[in-house]
């Protein structure tokens, strides 16, 4: 990895696991702390240093929900959360609780070592302005207001531009259906989870080569939308 | 005195018609309460007493007006005749208050007619002397009727209340007999034993569907026959009390009483009197309908009780099929991840190990992969064959899933040519995303694994009238044509020969899913290859409000 050698501490009950994990991550060059318990990563990350945690939701002596919850009320550090592909309200709550990602148990390397760089990225690069952005043939300024595709402007309504807006400041994210209608909506419209949806494909067809293989707001489905650069 | 006696006997036969009217009035009067009482089942039957007994009691009462007219003879000389009347008429006050009605009415004629005879002038003579006696004779007479009608109602109302009492009591026994009944057997014993005090042989029919004719399972009593089957039948389906005197006397049951509970009909309470007396009966009606509506509670309380345990027994039984599911989920998946992961991990190595062993940890990888994949379709399915799937149906559109589903299979589909019909402005559709994206996945993975490299996968979405009609076709070899419709049934496979990795139990998903939704789904062969179809149903999808400004 570039810039410093990254810390990742790795919450998981089973040693197997853990070990391949922290190989990849050896050999991506970050280091790692390893935790069987929740106790014990709770520990592991306020003895500071550590830039990111990989969280097993499947824990012995602690809910992972209440791992992230406690952990959130005094770090902000990124979270990547390790669970079953079937588990997708397990999912919704742990992102809602504040994690930042996840990945579906069986994962290769590749998989694993392509979330922790761009959540490392992420927590790096978190304090700098992103005026204009950059995906496909598409670009934004977010000073001006005007989105473009292949040079021409392009026409957004309000509450398009509001969600390509929150999408483009949590790339890489998974954003949760309630979140984004928190955010672009407000708390009175949470319930509304159709309007989302075709706001979500109005924008696809505005920004996507072909809307109904997105490249860029992709569909995680049963959690919600992910914005990929 | 000749002169004057004759007077007074005219005036003697003029007051006599009177007081005939007066009794006839009484007796009227007598009988309407009798009516009235009768209708008390128990009751009644412990006023009527034995003829002999009641004649006993006639004879009290005159005795008593005789030893009346013995005790008052001696004072003829120190009393008023005014005061003598007062004895009598305590006389018949004590008759009526013991003996009954029928006796008093008797003393109270019994003991004008021996003051007549006794006291009044001329005495041992029926002959007034004075007609002013007539007044004292009607006076006597009236309040003796009256006291003694009073009297007599007063313990009848007393001796009723008491029947009632233990009438009350009974059935609260049986109350309280039946709340203790776990069984319907046991409901049976109690009431066979309740009614087998009156003589009445019980049988408890319990409604439980079964034959039309006969629709109903028989505790005790014996066999019913025909006949008595239909009335039983008539009485629960019209949810009245049927009786029958045609039967009567012949041991059969001729009472059938439904056993209604205020939210349906449980079954009948046939009855069948020992004795031939069908008035007895009739006048216990009131009784037996009390029964009846104790024993439908009874029944009603066994049947809920009987739902609530099996309903706890479901639910016992769900909670350990999922906690059994979510276990062996963990268990499995954990070392098939573990397998992925260091298989992975070899795959990657730098630097990288021998060709061959490389290769190796790629298949040791990819064979995990099909693996948990197999076992996520197998729990899938175990969870939606245990029947109660609750979908996370939202409104939201199927195109989501069709780039979420091809995106997942991107390496698998890399090597097909993948078209994609689906038209831009379908409209929303409710449904569970993460199930619907699983049927798509597993028609997809079919539709690569049945056709060779380089081939075509089509899929086609349009708005039906009433449905979201979605195919996924395939050049190929196709669904072999005899087993077309098995395809969809559990382990099935395309064909005879399993030459491709696979377990059958994709398509099986795929139609409960689609199934669950209220959908249909198909398996056709077309020229050149293979095709699956399944629809959605449409519905009005929630209104939008649109932007207000452009």
């Amino acid at each position: 990895m570039s810039e410093t050698q990254a810390c990742v501490v790795v919450v998981e009950d089973e040693p197997q696991i853990r070990r391949f994990v922290c190989d990849a991550l050896g050999k991506e060059g970050c280091a790692s702390l390893q935790a069987a318990t929740a106790r014990a990563g709770l520990d592991a990350v306020a003895a500071g240093r550590a830039d990111l945690v990989i969280l097993d939701l499947g824990l012995p002596d602690m809910n992972g929900i209440d791992f992230i919850r406690d952990l959130r009320t005094w770090s902000p550090l990124p979270i990547l959360i390790l669970s079953a592909r079937s588990a997708e309200r397990d999912k919704i709550a742990a992102l809602d609780a504040g994690a930042d990602d996840y990945l579906c148990k069986p994962f290769g390397v590749g998989e694993l070592l392509a979330r922790v760089r761009a959540l490392l990225r992420r927590h790096w690069h978190s304090g700098e302005s992103m005026p204009r952005h950059q995906f496909g043939d598409v670009e934004v300024d977010l000073v001006r207001h005007v989105v473009s595709r292949g040079g021409a402007e392009i026409h957004l309504t309000q509450i398009e531009y509001r969600l390509l807006a929150v999408m483009l400041a949590n790339r890489g994210k998974v954003l949760t259906h309630r979140h984004l209608m928190q955010e672009v909506w407000g708390p009175g419209y949470r319930e509304q989870g159709h309007y989302l949806r075709i706001y979500v494909g109005r924008l696809r067809q505005k920004l996507e080569l072909d809307p109904a293989q997105p490249q860029h707001i992709l569909t995680e489905t049963g959690v919600g939308y992910r914005f990929q650069p | 005195m000749g002169r004057e006696a004759a007077g007074r006997g005219v005036s003697a036969v003029q007051a006599v018609p009177c007081a005939r009217a007066m009794f006839t009035l009484f007796l009227l009067h007598i009988y309407d309460t009798r009516v009235i009482c009768s209708g008390h089942g128990l009751a009644a039957m412990r006023t009527l007493l034995p003829s002999d007994r009641r004649g006993g009691r006639y004879l009290l009462a005159a005795a008593l007006c005789v030893l009346t007219t013995l005790g008052a003879a001696p004072l003829r000389e120190l009393l008023d005749l005014a005061n003598i009347v007062m004895l009598f008429l305590l006389t018949v006050f004590v008759c009526a208050v013991r003996l009954g009605r029928g006796p008093a009415v008797m003393a109270a004629f019994f003991g004008v007619a021996l003051f007549d005879f006794f006291f009044v002038p001329p005495q041992l003579s029926l002959a007034v002397a004075d007609a002013q006696y007539l007044v004292t004779f009607a006076v006597m007479l009236a309040v003796g009727l009256i006291t003694s009608h009073l009297a007599a109602l007063l313990s009848e109302r007393t001796e009723e209340a008491q029947a009632r009492e233990q009438e009350t009591r009974a059935l609260y026994e049986l109350a309280r007999d039946l709340g203790g009944a776990l069984a319907i057997a046991q409901v049976t014993d109690i009431a066979r034993r309740f009614l087998g005090r009156l003589d009445m042989d019980v049988s408890l029919l319990i409604a439980e569907g079964g034959s039309e004719v006969f629709p109903f399972r028989q505790y005790g009593g014996r066999h019913l026959s025909e006949l008595e089957q239909s009335f039983a039948r008539s009485a629960y389906q019209r949810r009245s009390i049927v009786e029958t005197d045609s039967l009567a006397g012949m041991g059969a049951a001729i009472v059938f009483l439904p056993l209604a509970a205020p939210a349906h009909v449980l079954g009948v309470l046939a009855l069948a009197p020992q004795r031939d007396d069908v008035d007895e009966l009739r006048q216990q009606r009131p009784l037996l309908e009390a029964v009846a509506s104790l024993l439908a509670i009874t029944l009603e309380r066994l049947h809920y009780a009987d739902a609530a345990q099996r309903g706890e027994l479901q639910v016992a039984a769900e909670r350990l099929r999922t906690s059994i599911l979510s276990s062996l989920s963990h268990d499995l998946r954990t070392p098939l991840t573990t397998l992925v992961g260091l298989a992975d991990t070899l795959v990657h190595r730098q630097p990288a190990l021998p060709e061959g062993a490389t290769e190796t940890a790629g298949i040791i990888r990819d064979q995990a992969r099909s693996m948990h994949h197999l076992l996520s379709n197998l729990l899938e399915m175990a969870r939606l064959q245990a029947g109660n799937v609750t979908l996370n149906k939202e409104w939201q559109a199927f195109e989501e899933i069709v780039g979420s589903s091809t995106r997942l299979l991107a390496t698998l589909l890399a090597d097909r040519q993948l078209v994609i019909e689906v038209p831009r402005q379908l409209p929303l559709v409710c449904f569970d995303a993460v199930l619907l994206e699983r049927v798509l996945c597993n028609l997809l993975e079919n539709a690569v694994k049945y056709s060779p490299p380089g081939a075509r996968i089509r899929l086609f979405a349009r708005a039906g009238e009433t449905a979201l009609e979605v195919a996924v076709d395939n050049d190929g070899t196709g669904f072999p044509s005899d087993r077309i419709d098995q395809v969809f049934n559990l382990f099935a496979r395309g064909e005879q020969e399993p030459a491709v990795a696979g377990t059958g139990l994709g398509l099986a998903i795929c139609k409960a899913i689609i199934i669950a939704h209220g959908g249909t789904i198909v398996a056709e062969n077309r020229p050149g290859g293979a095709c699956v179809r399944f629809t959605l149903p449409l519905g009005t999808p929630p209104a939008v409000e649109e932007e207000v400004s452009a």
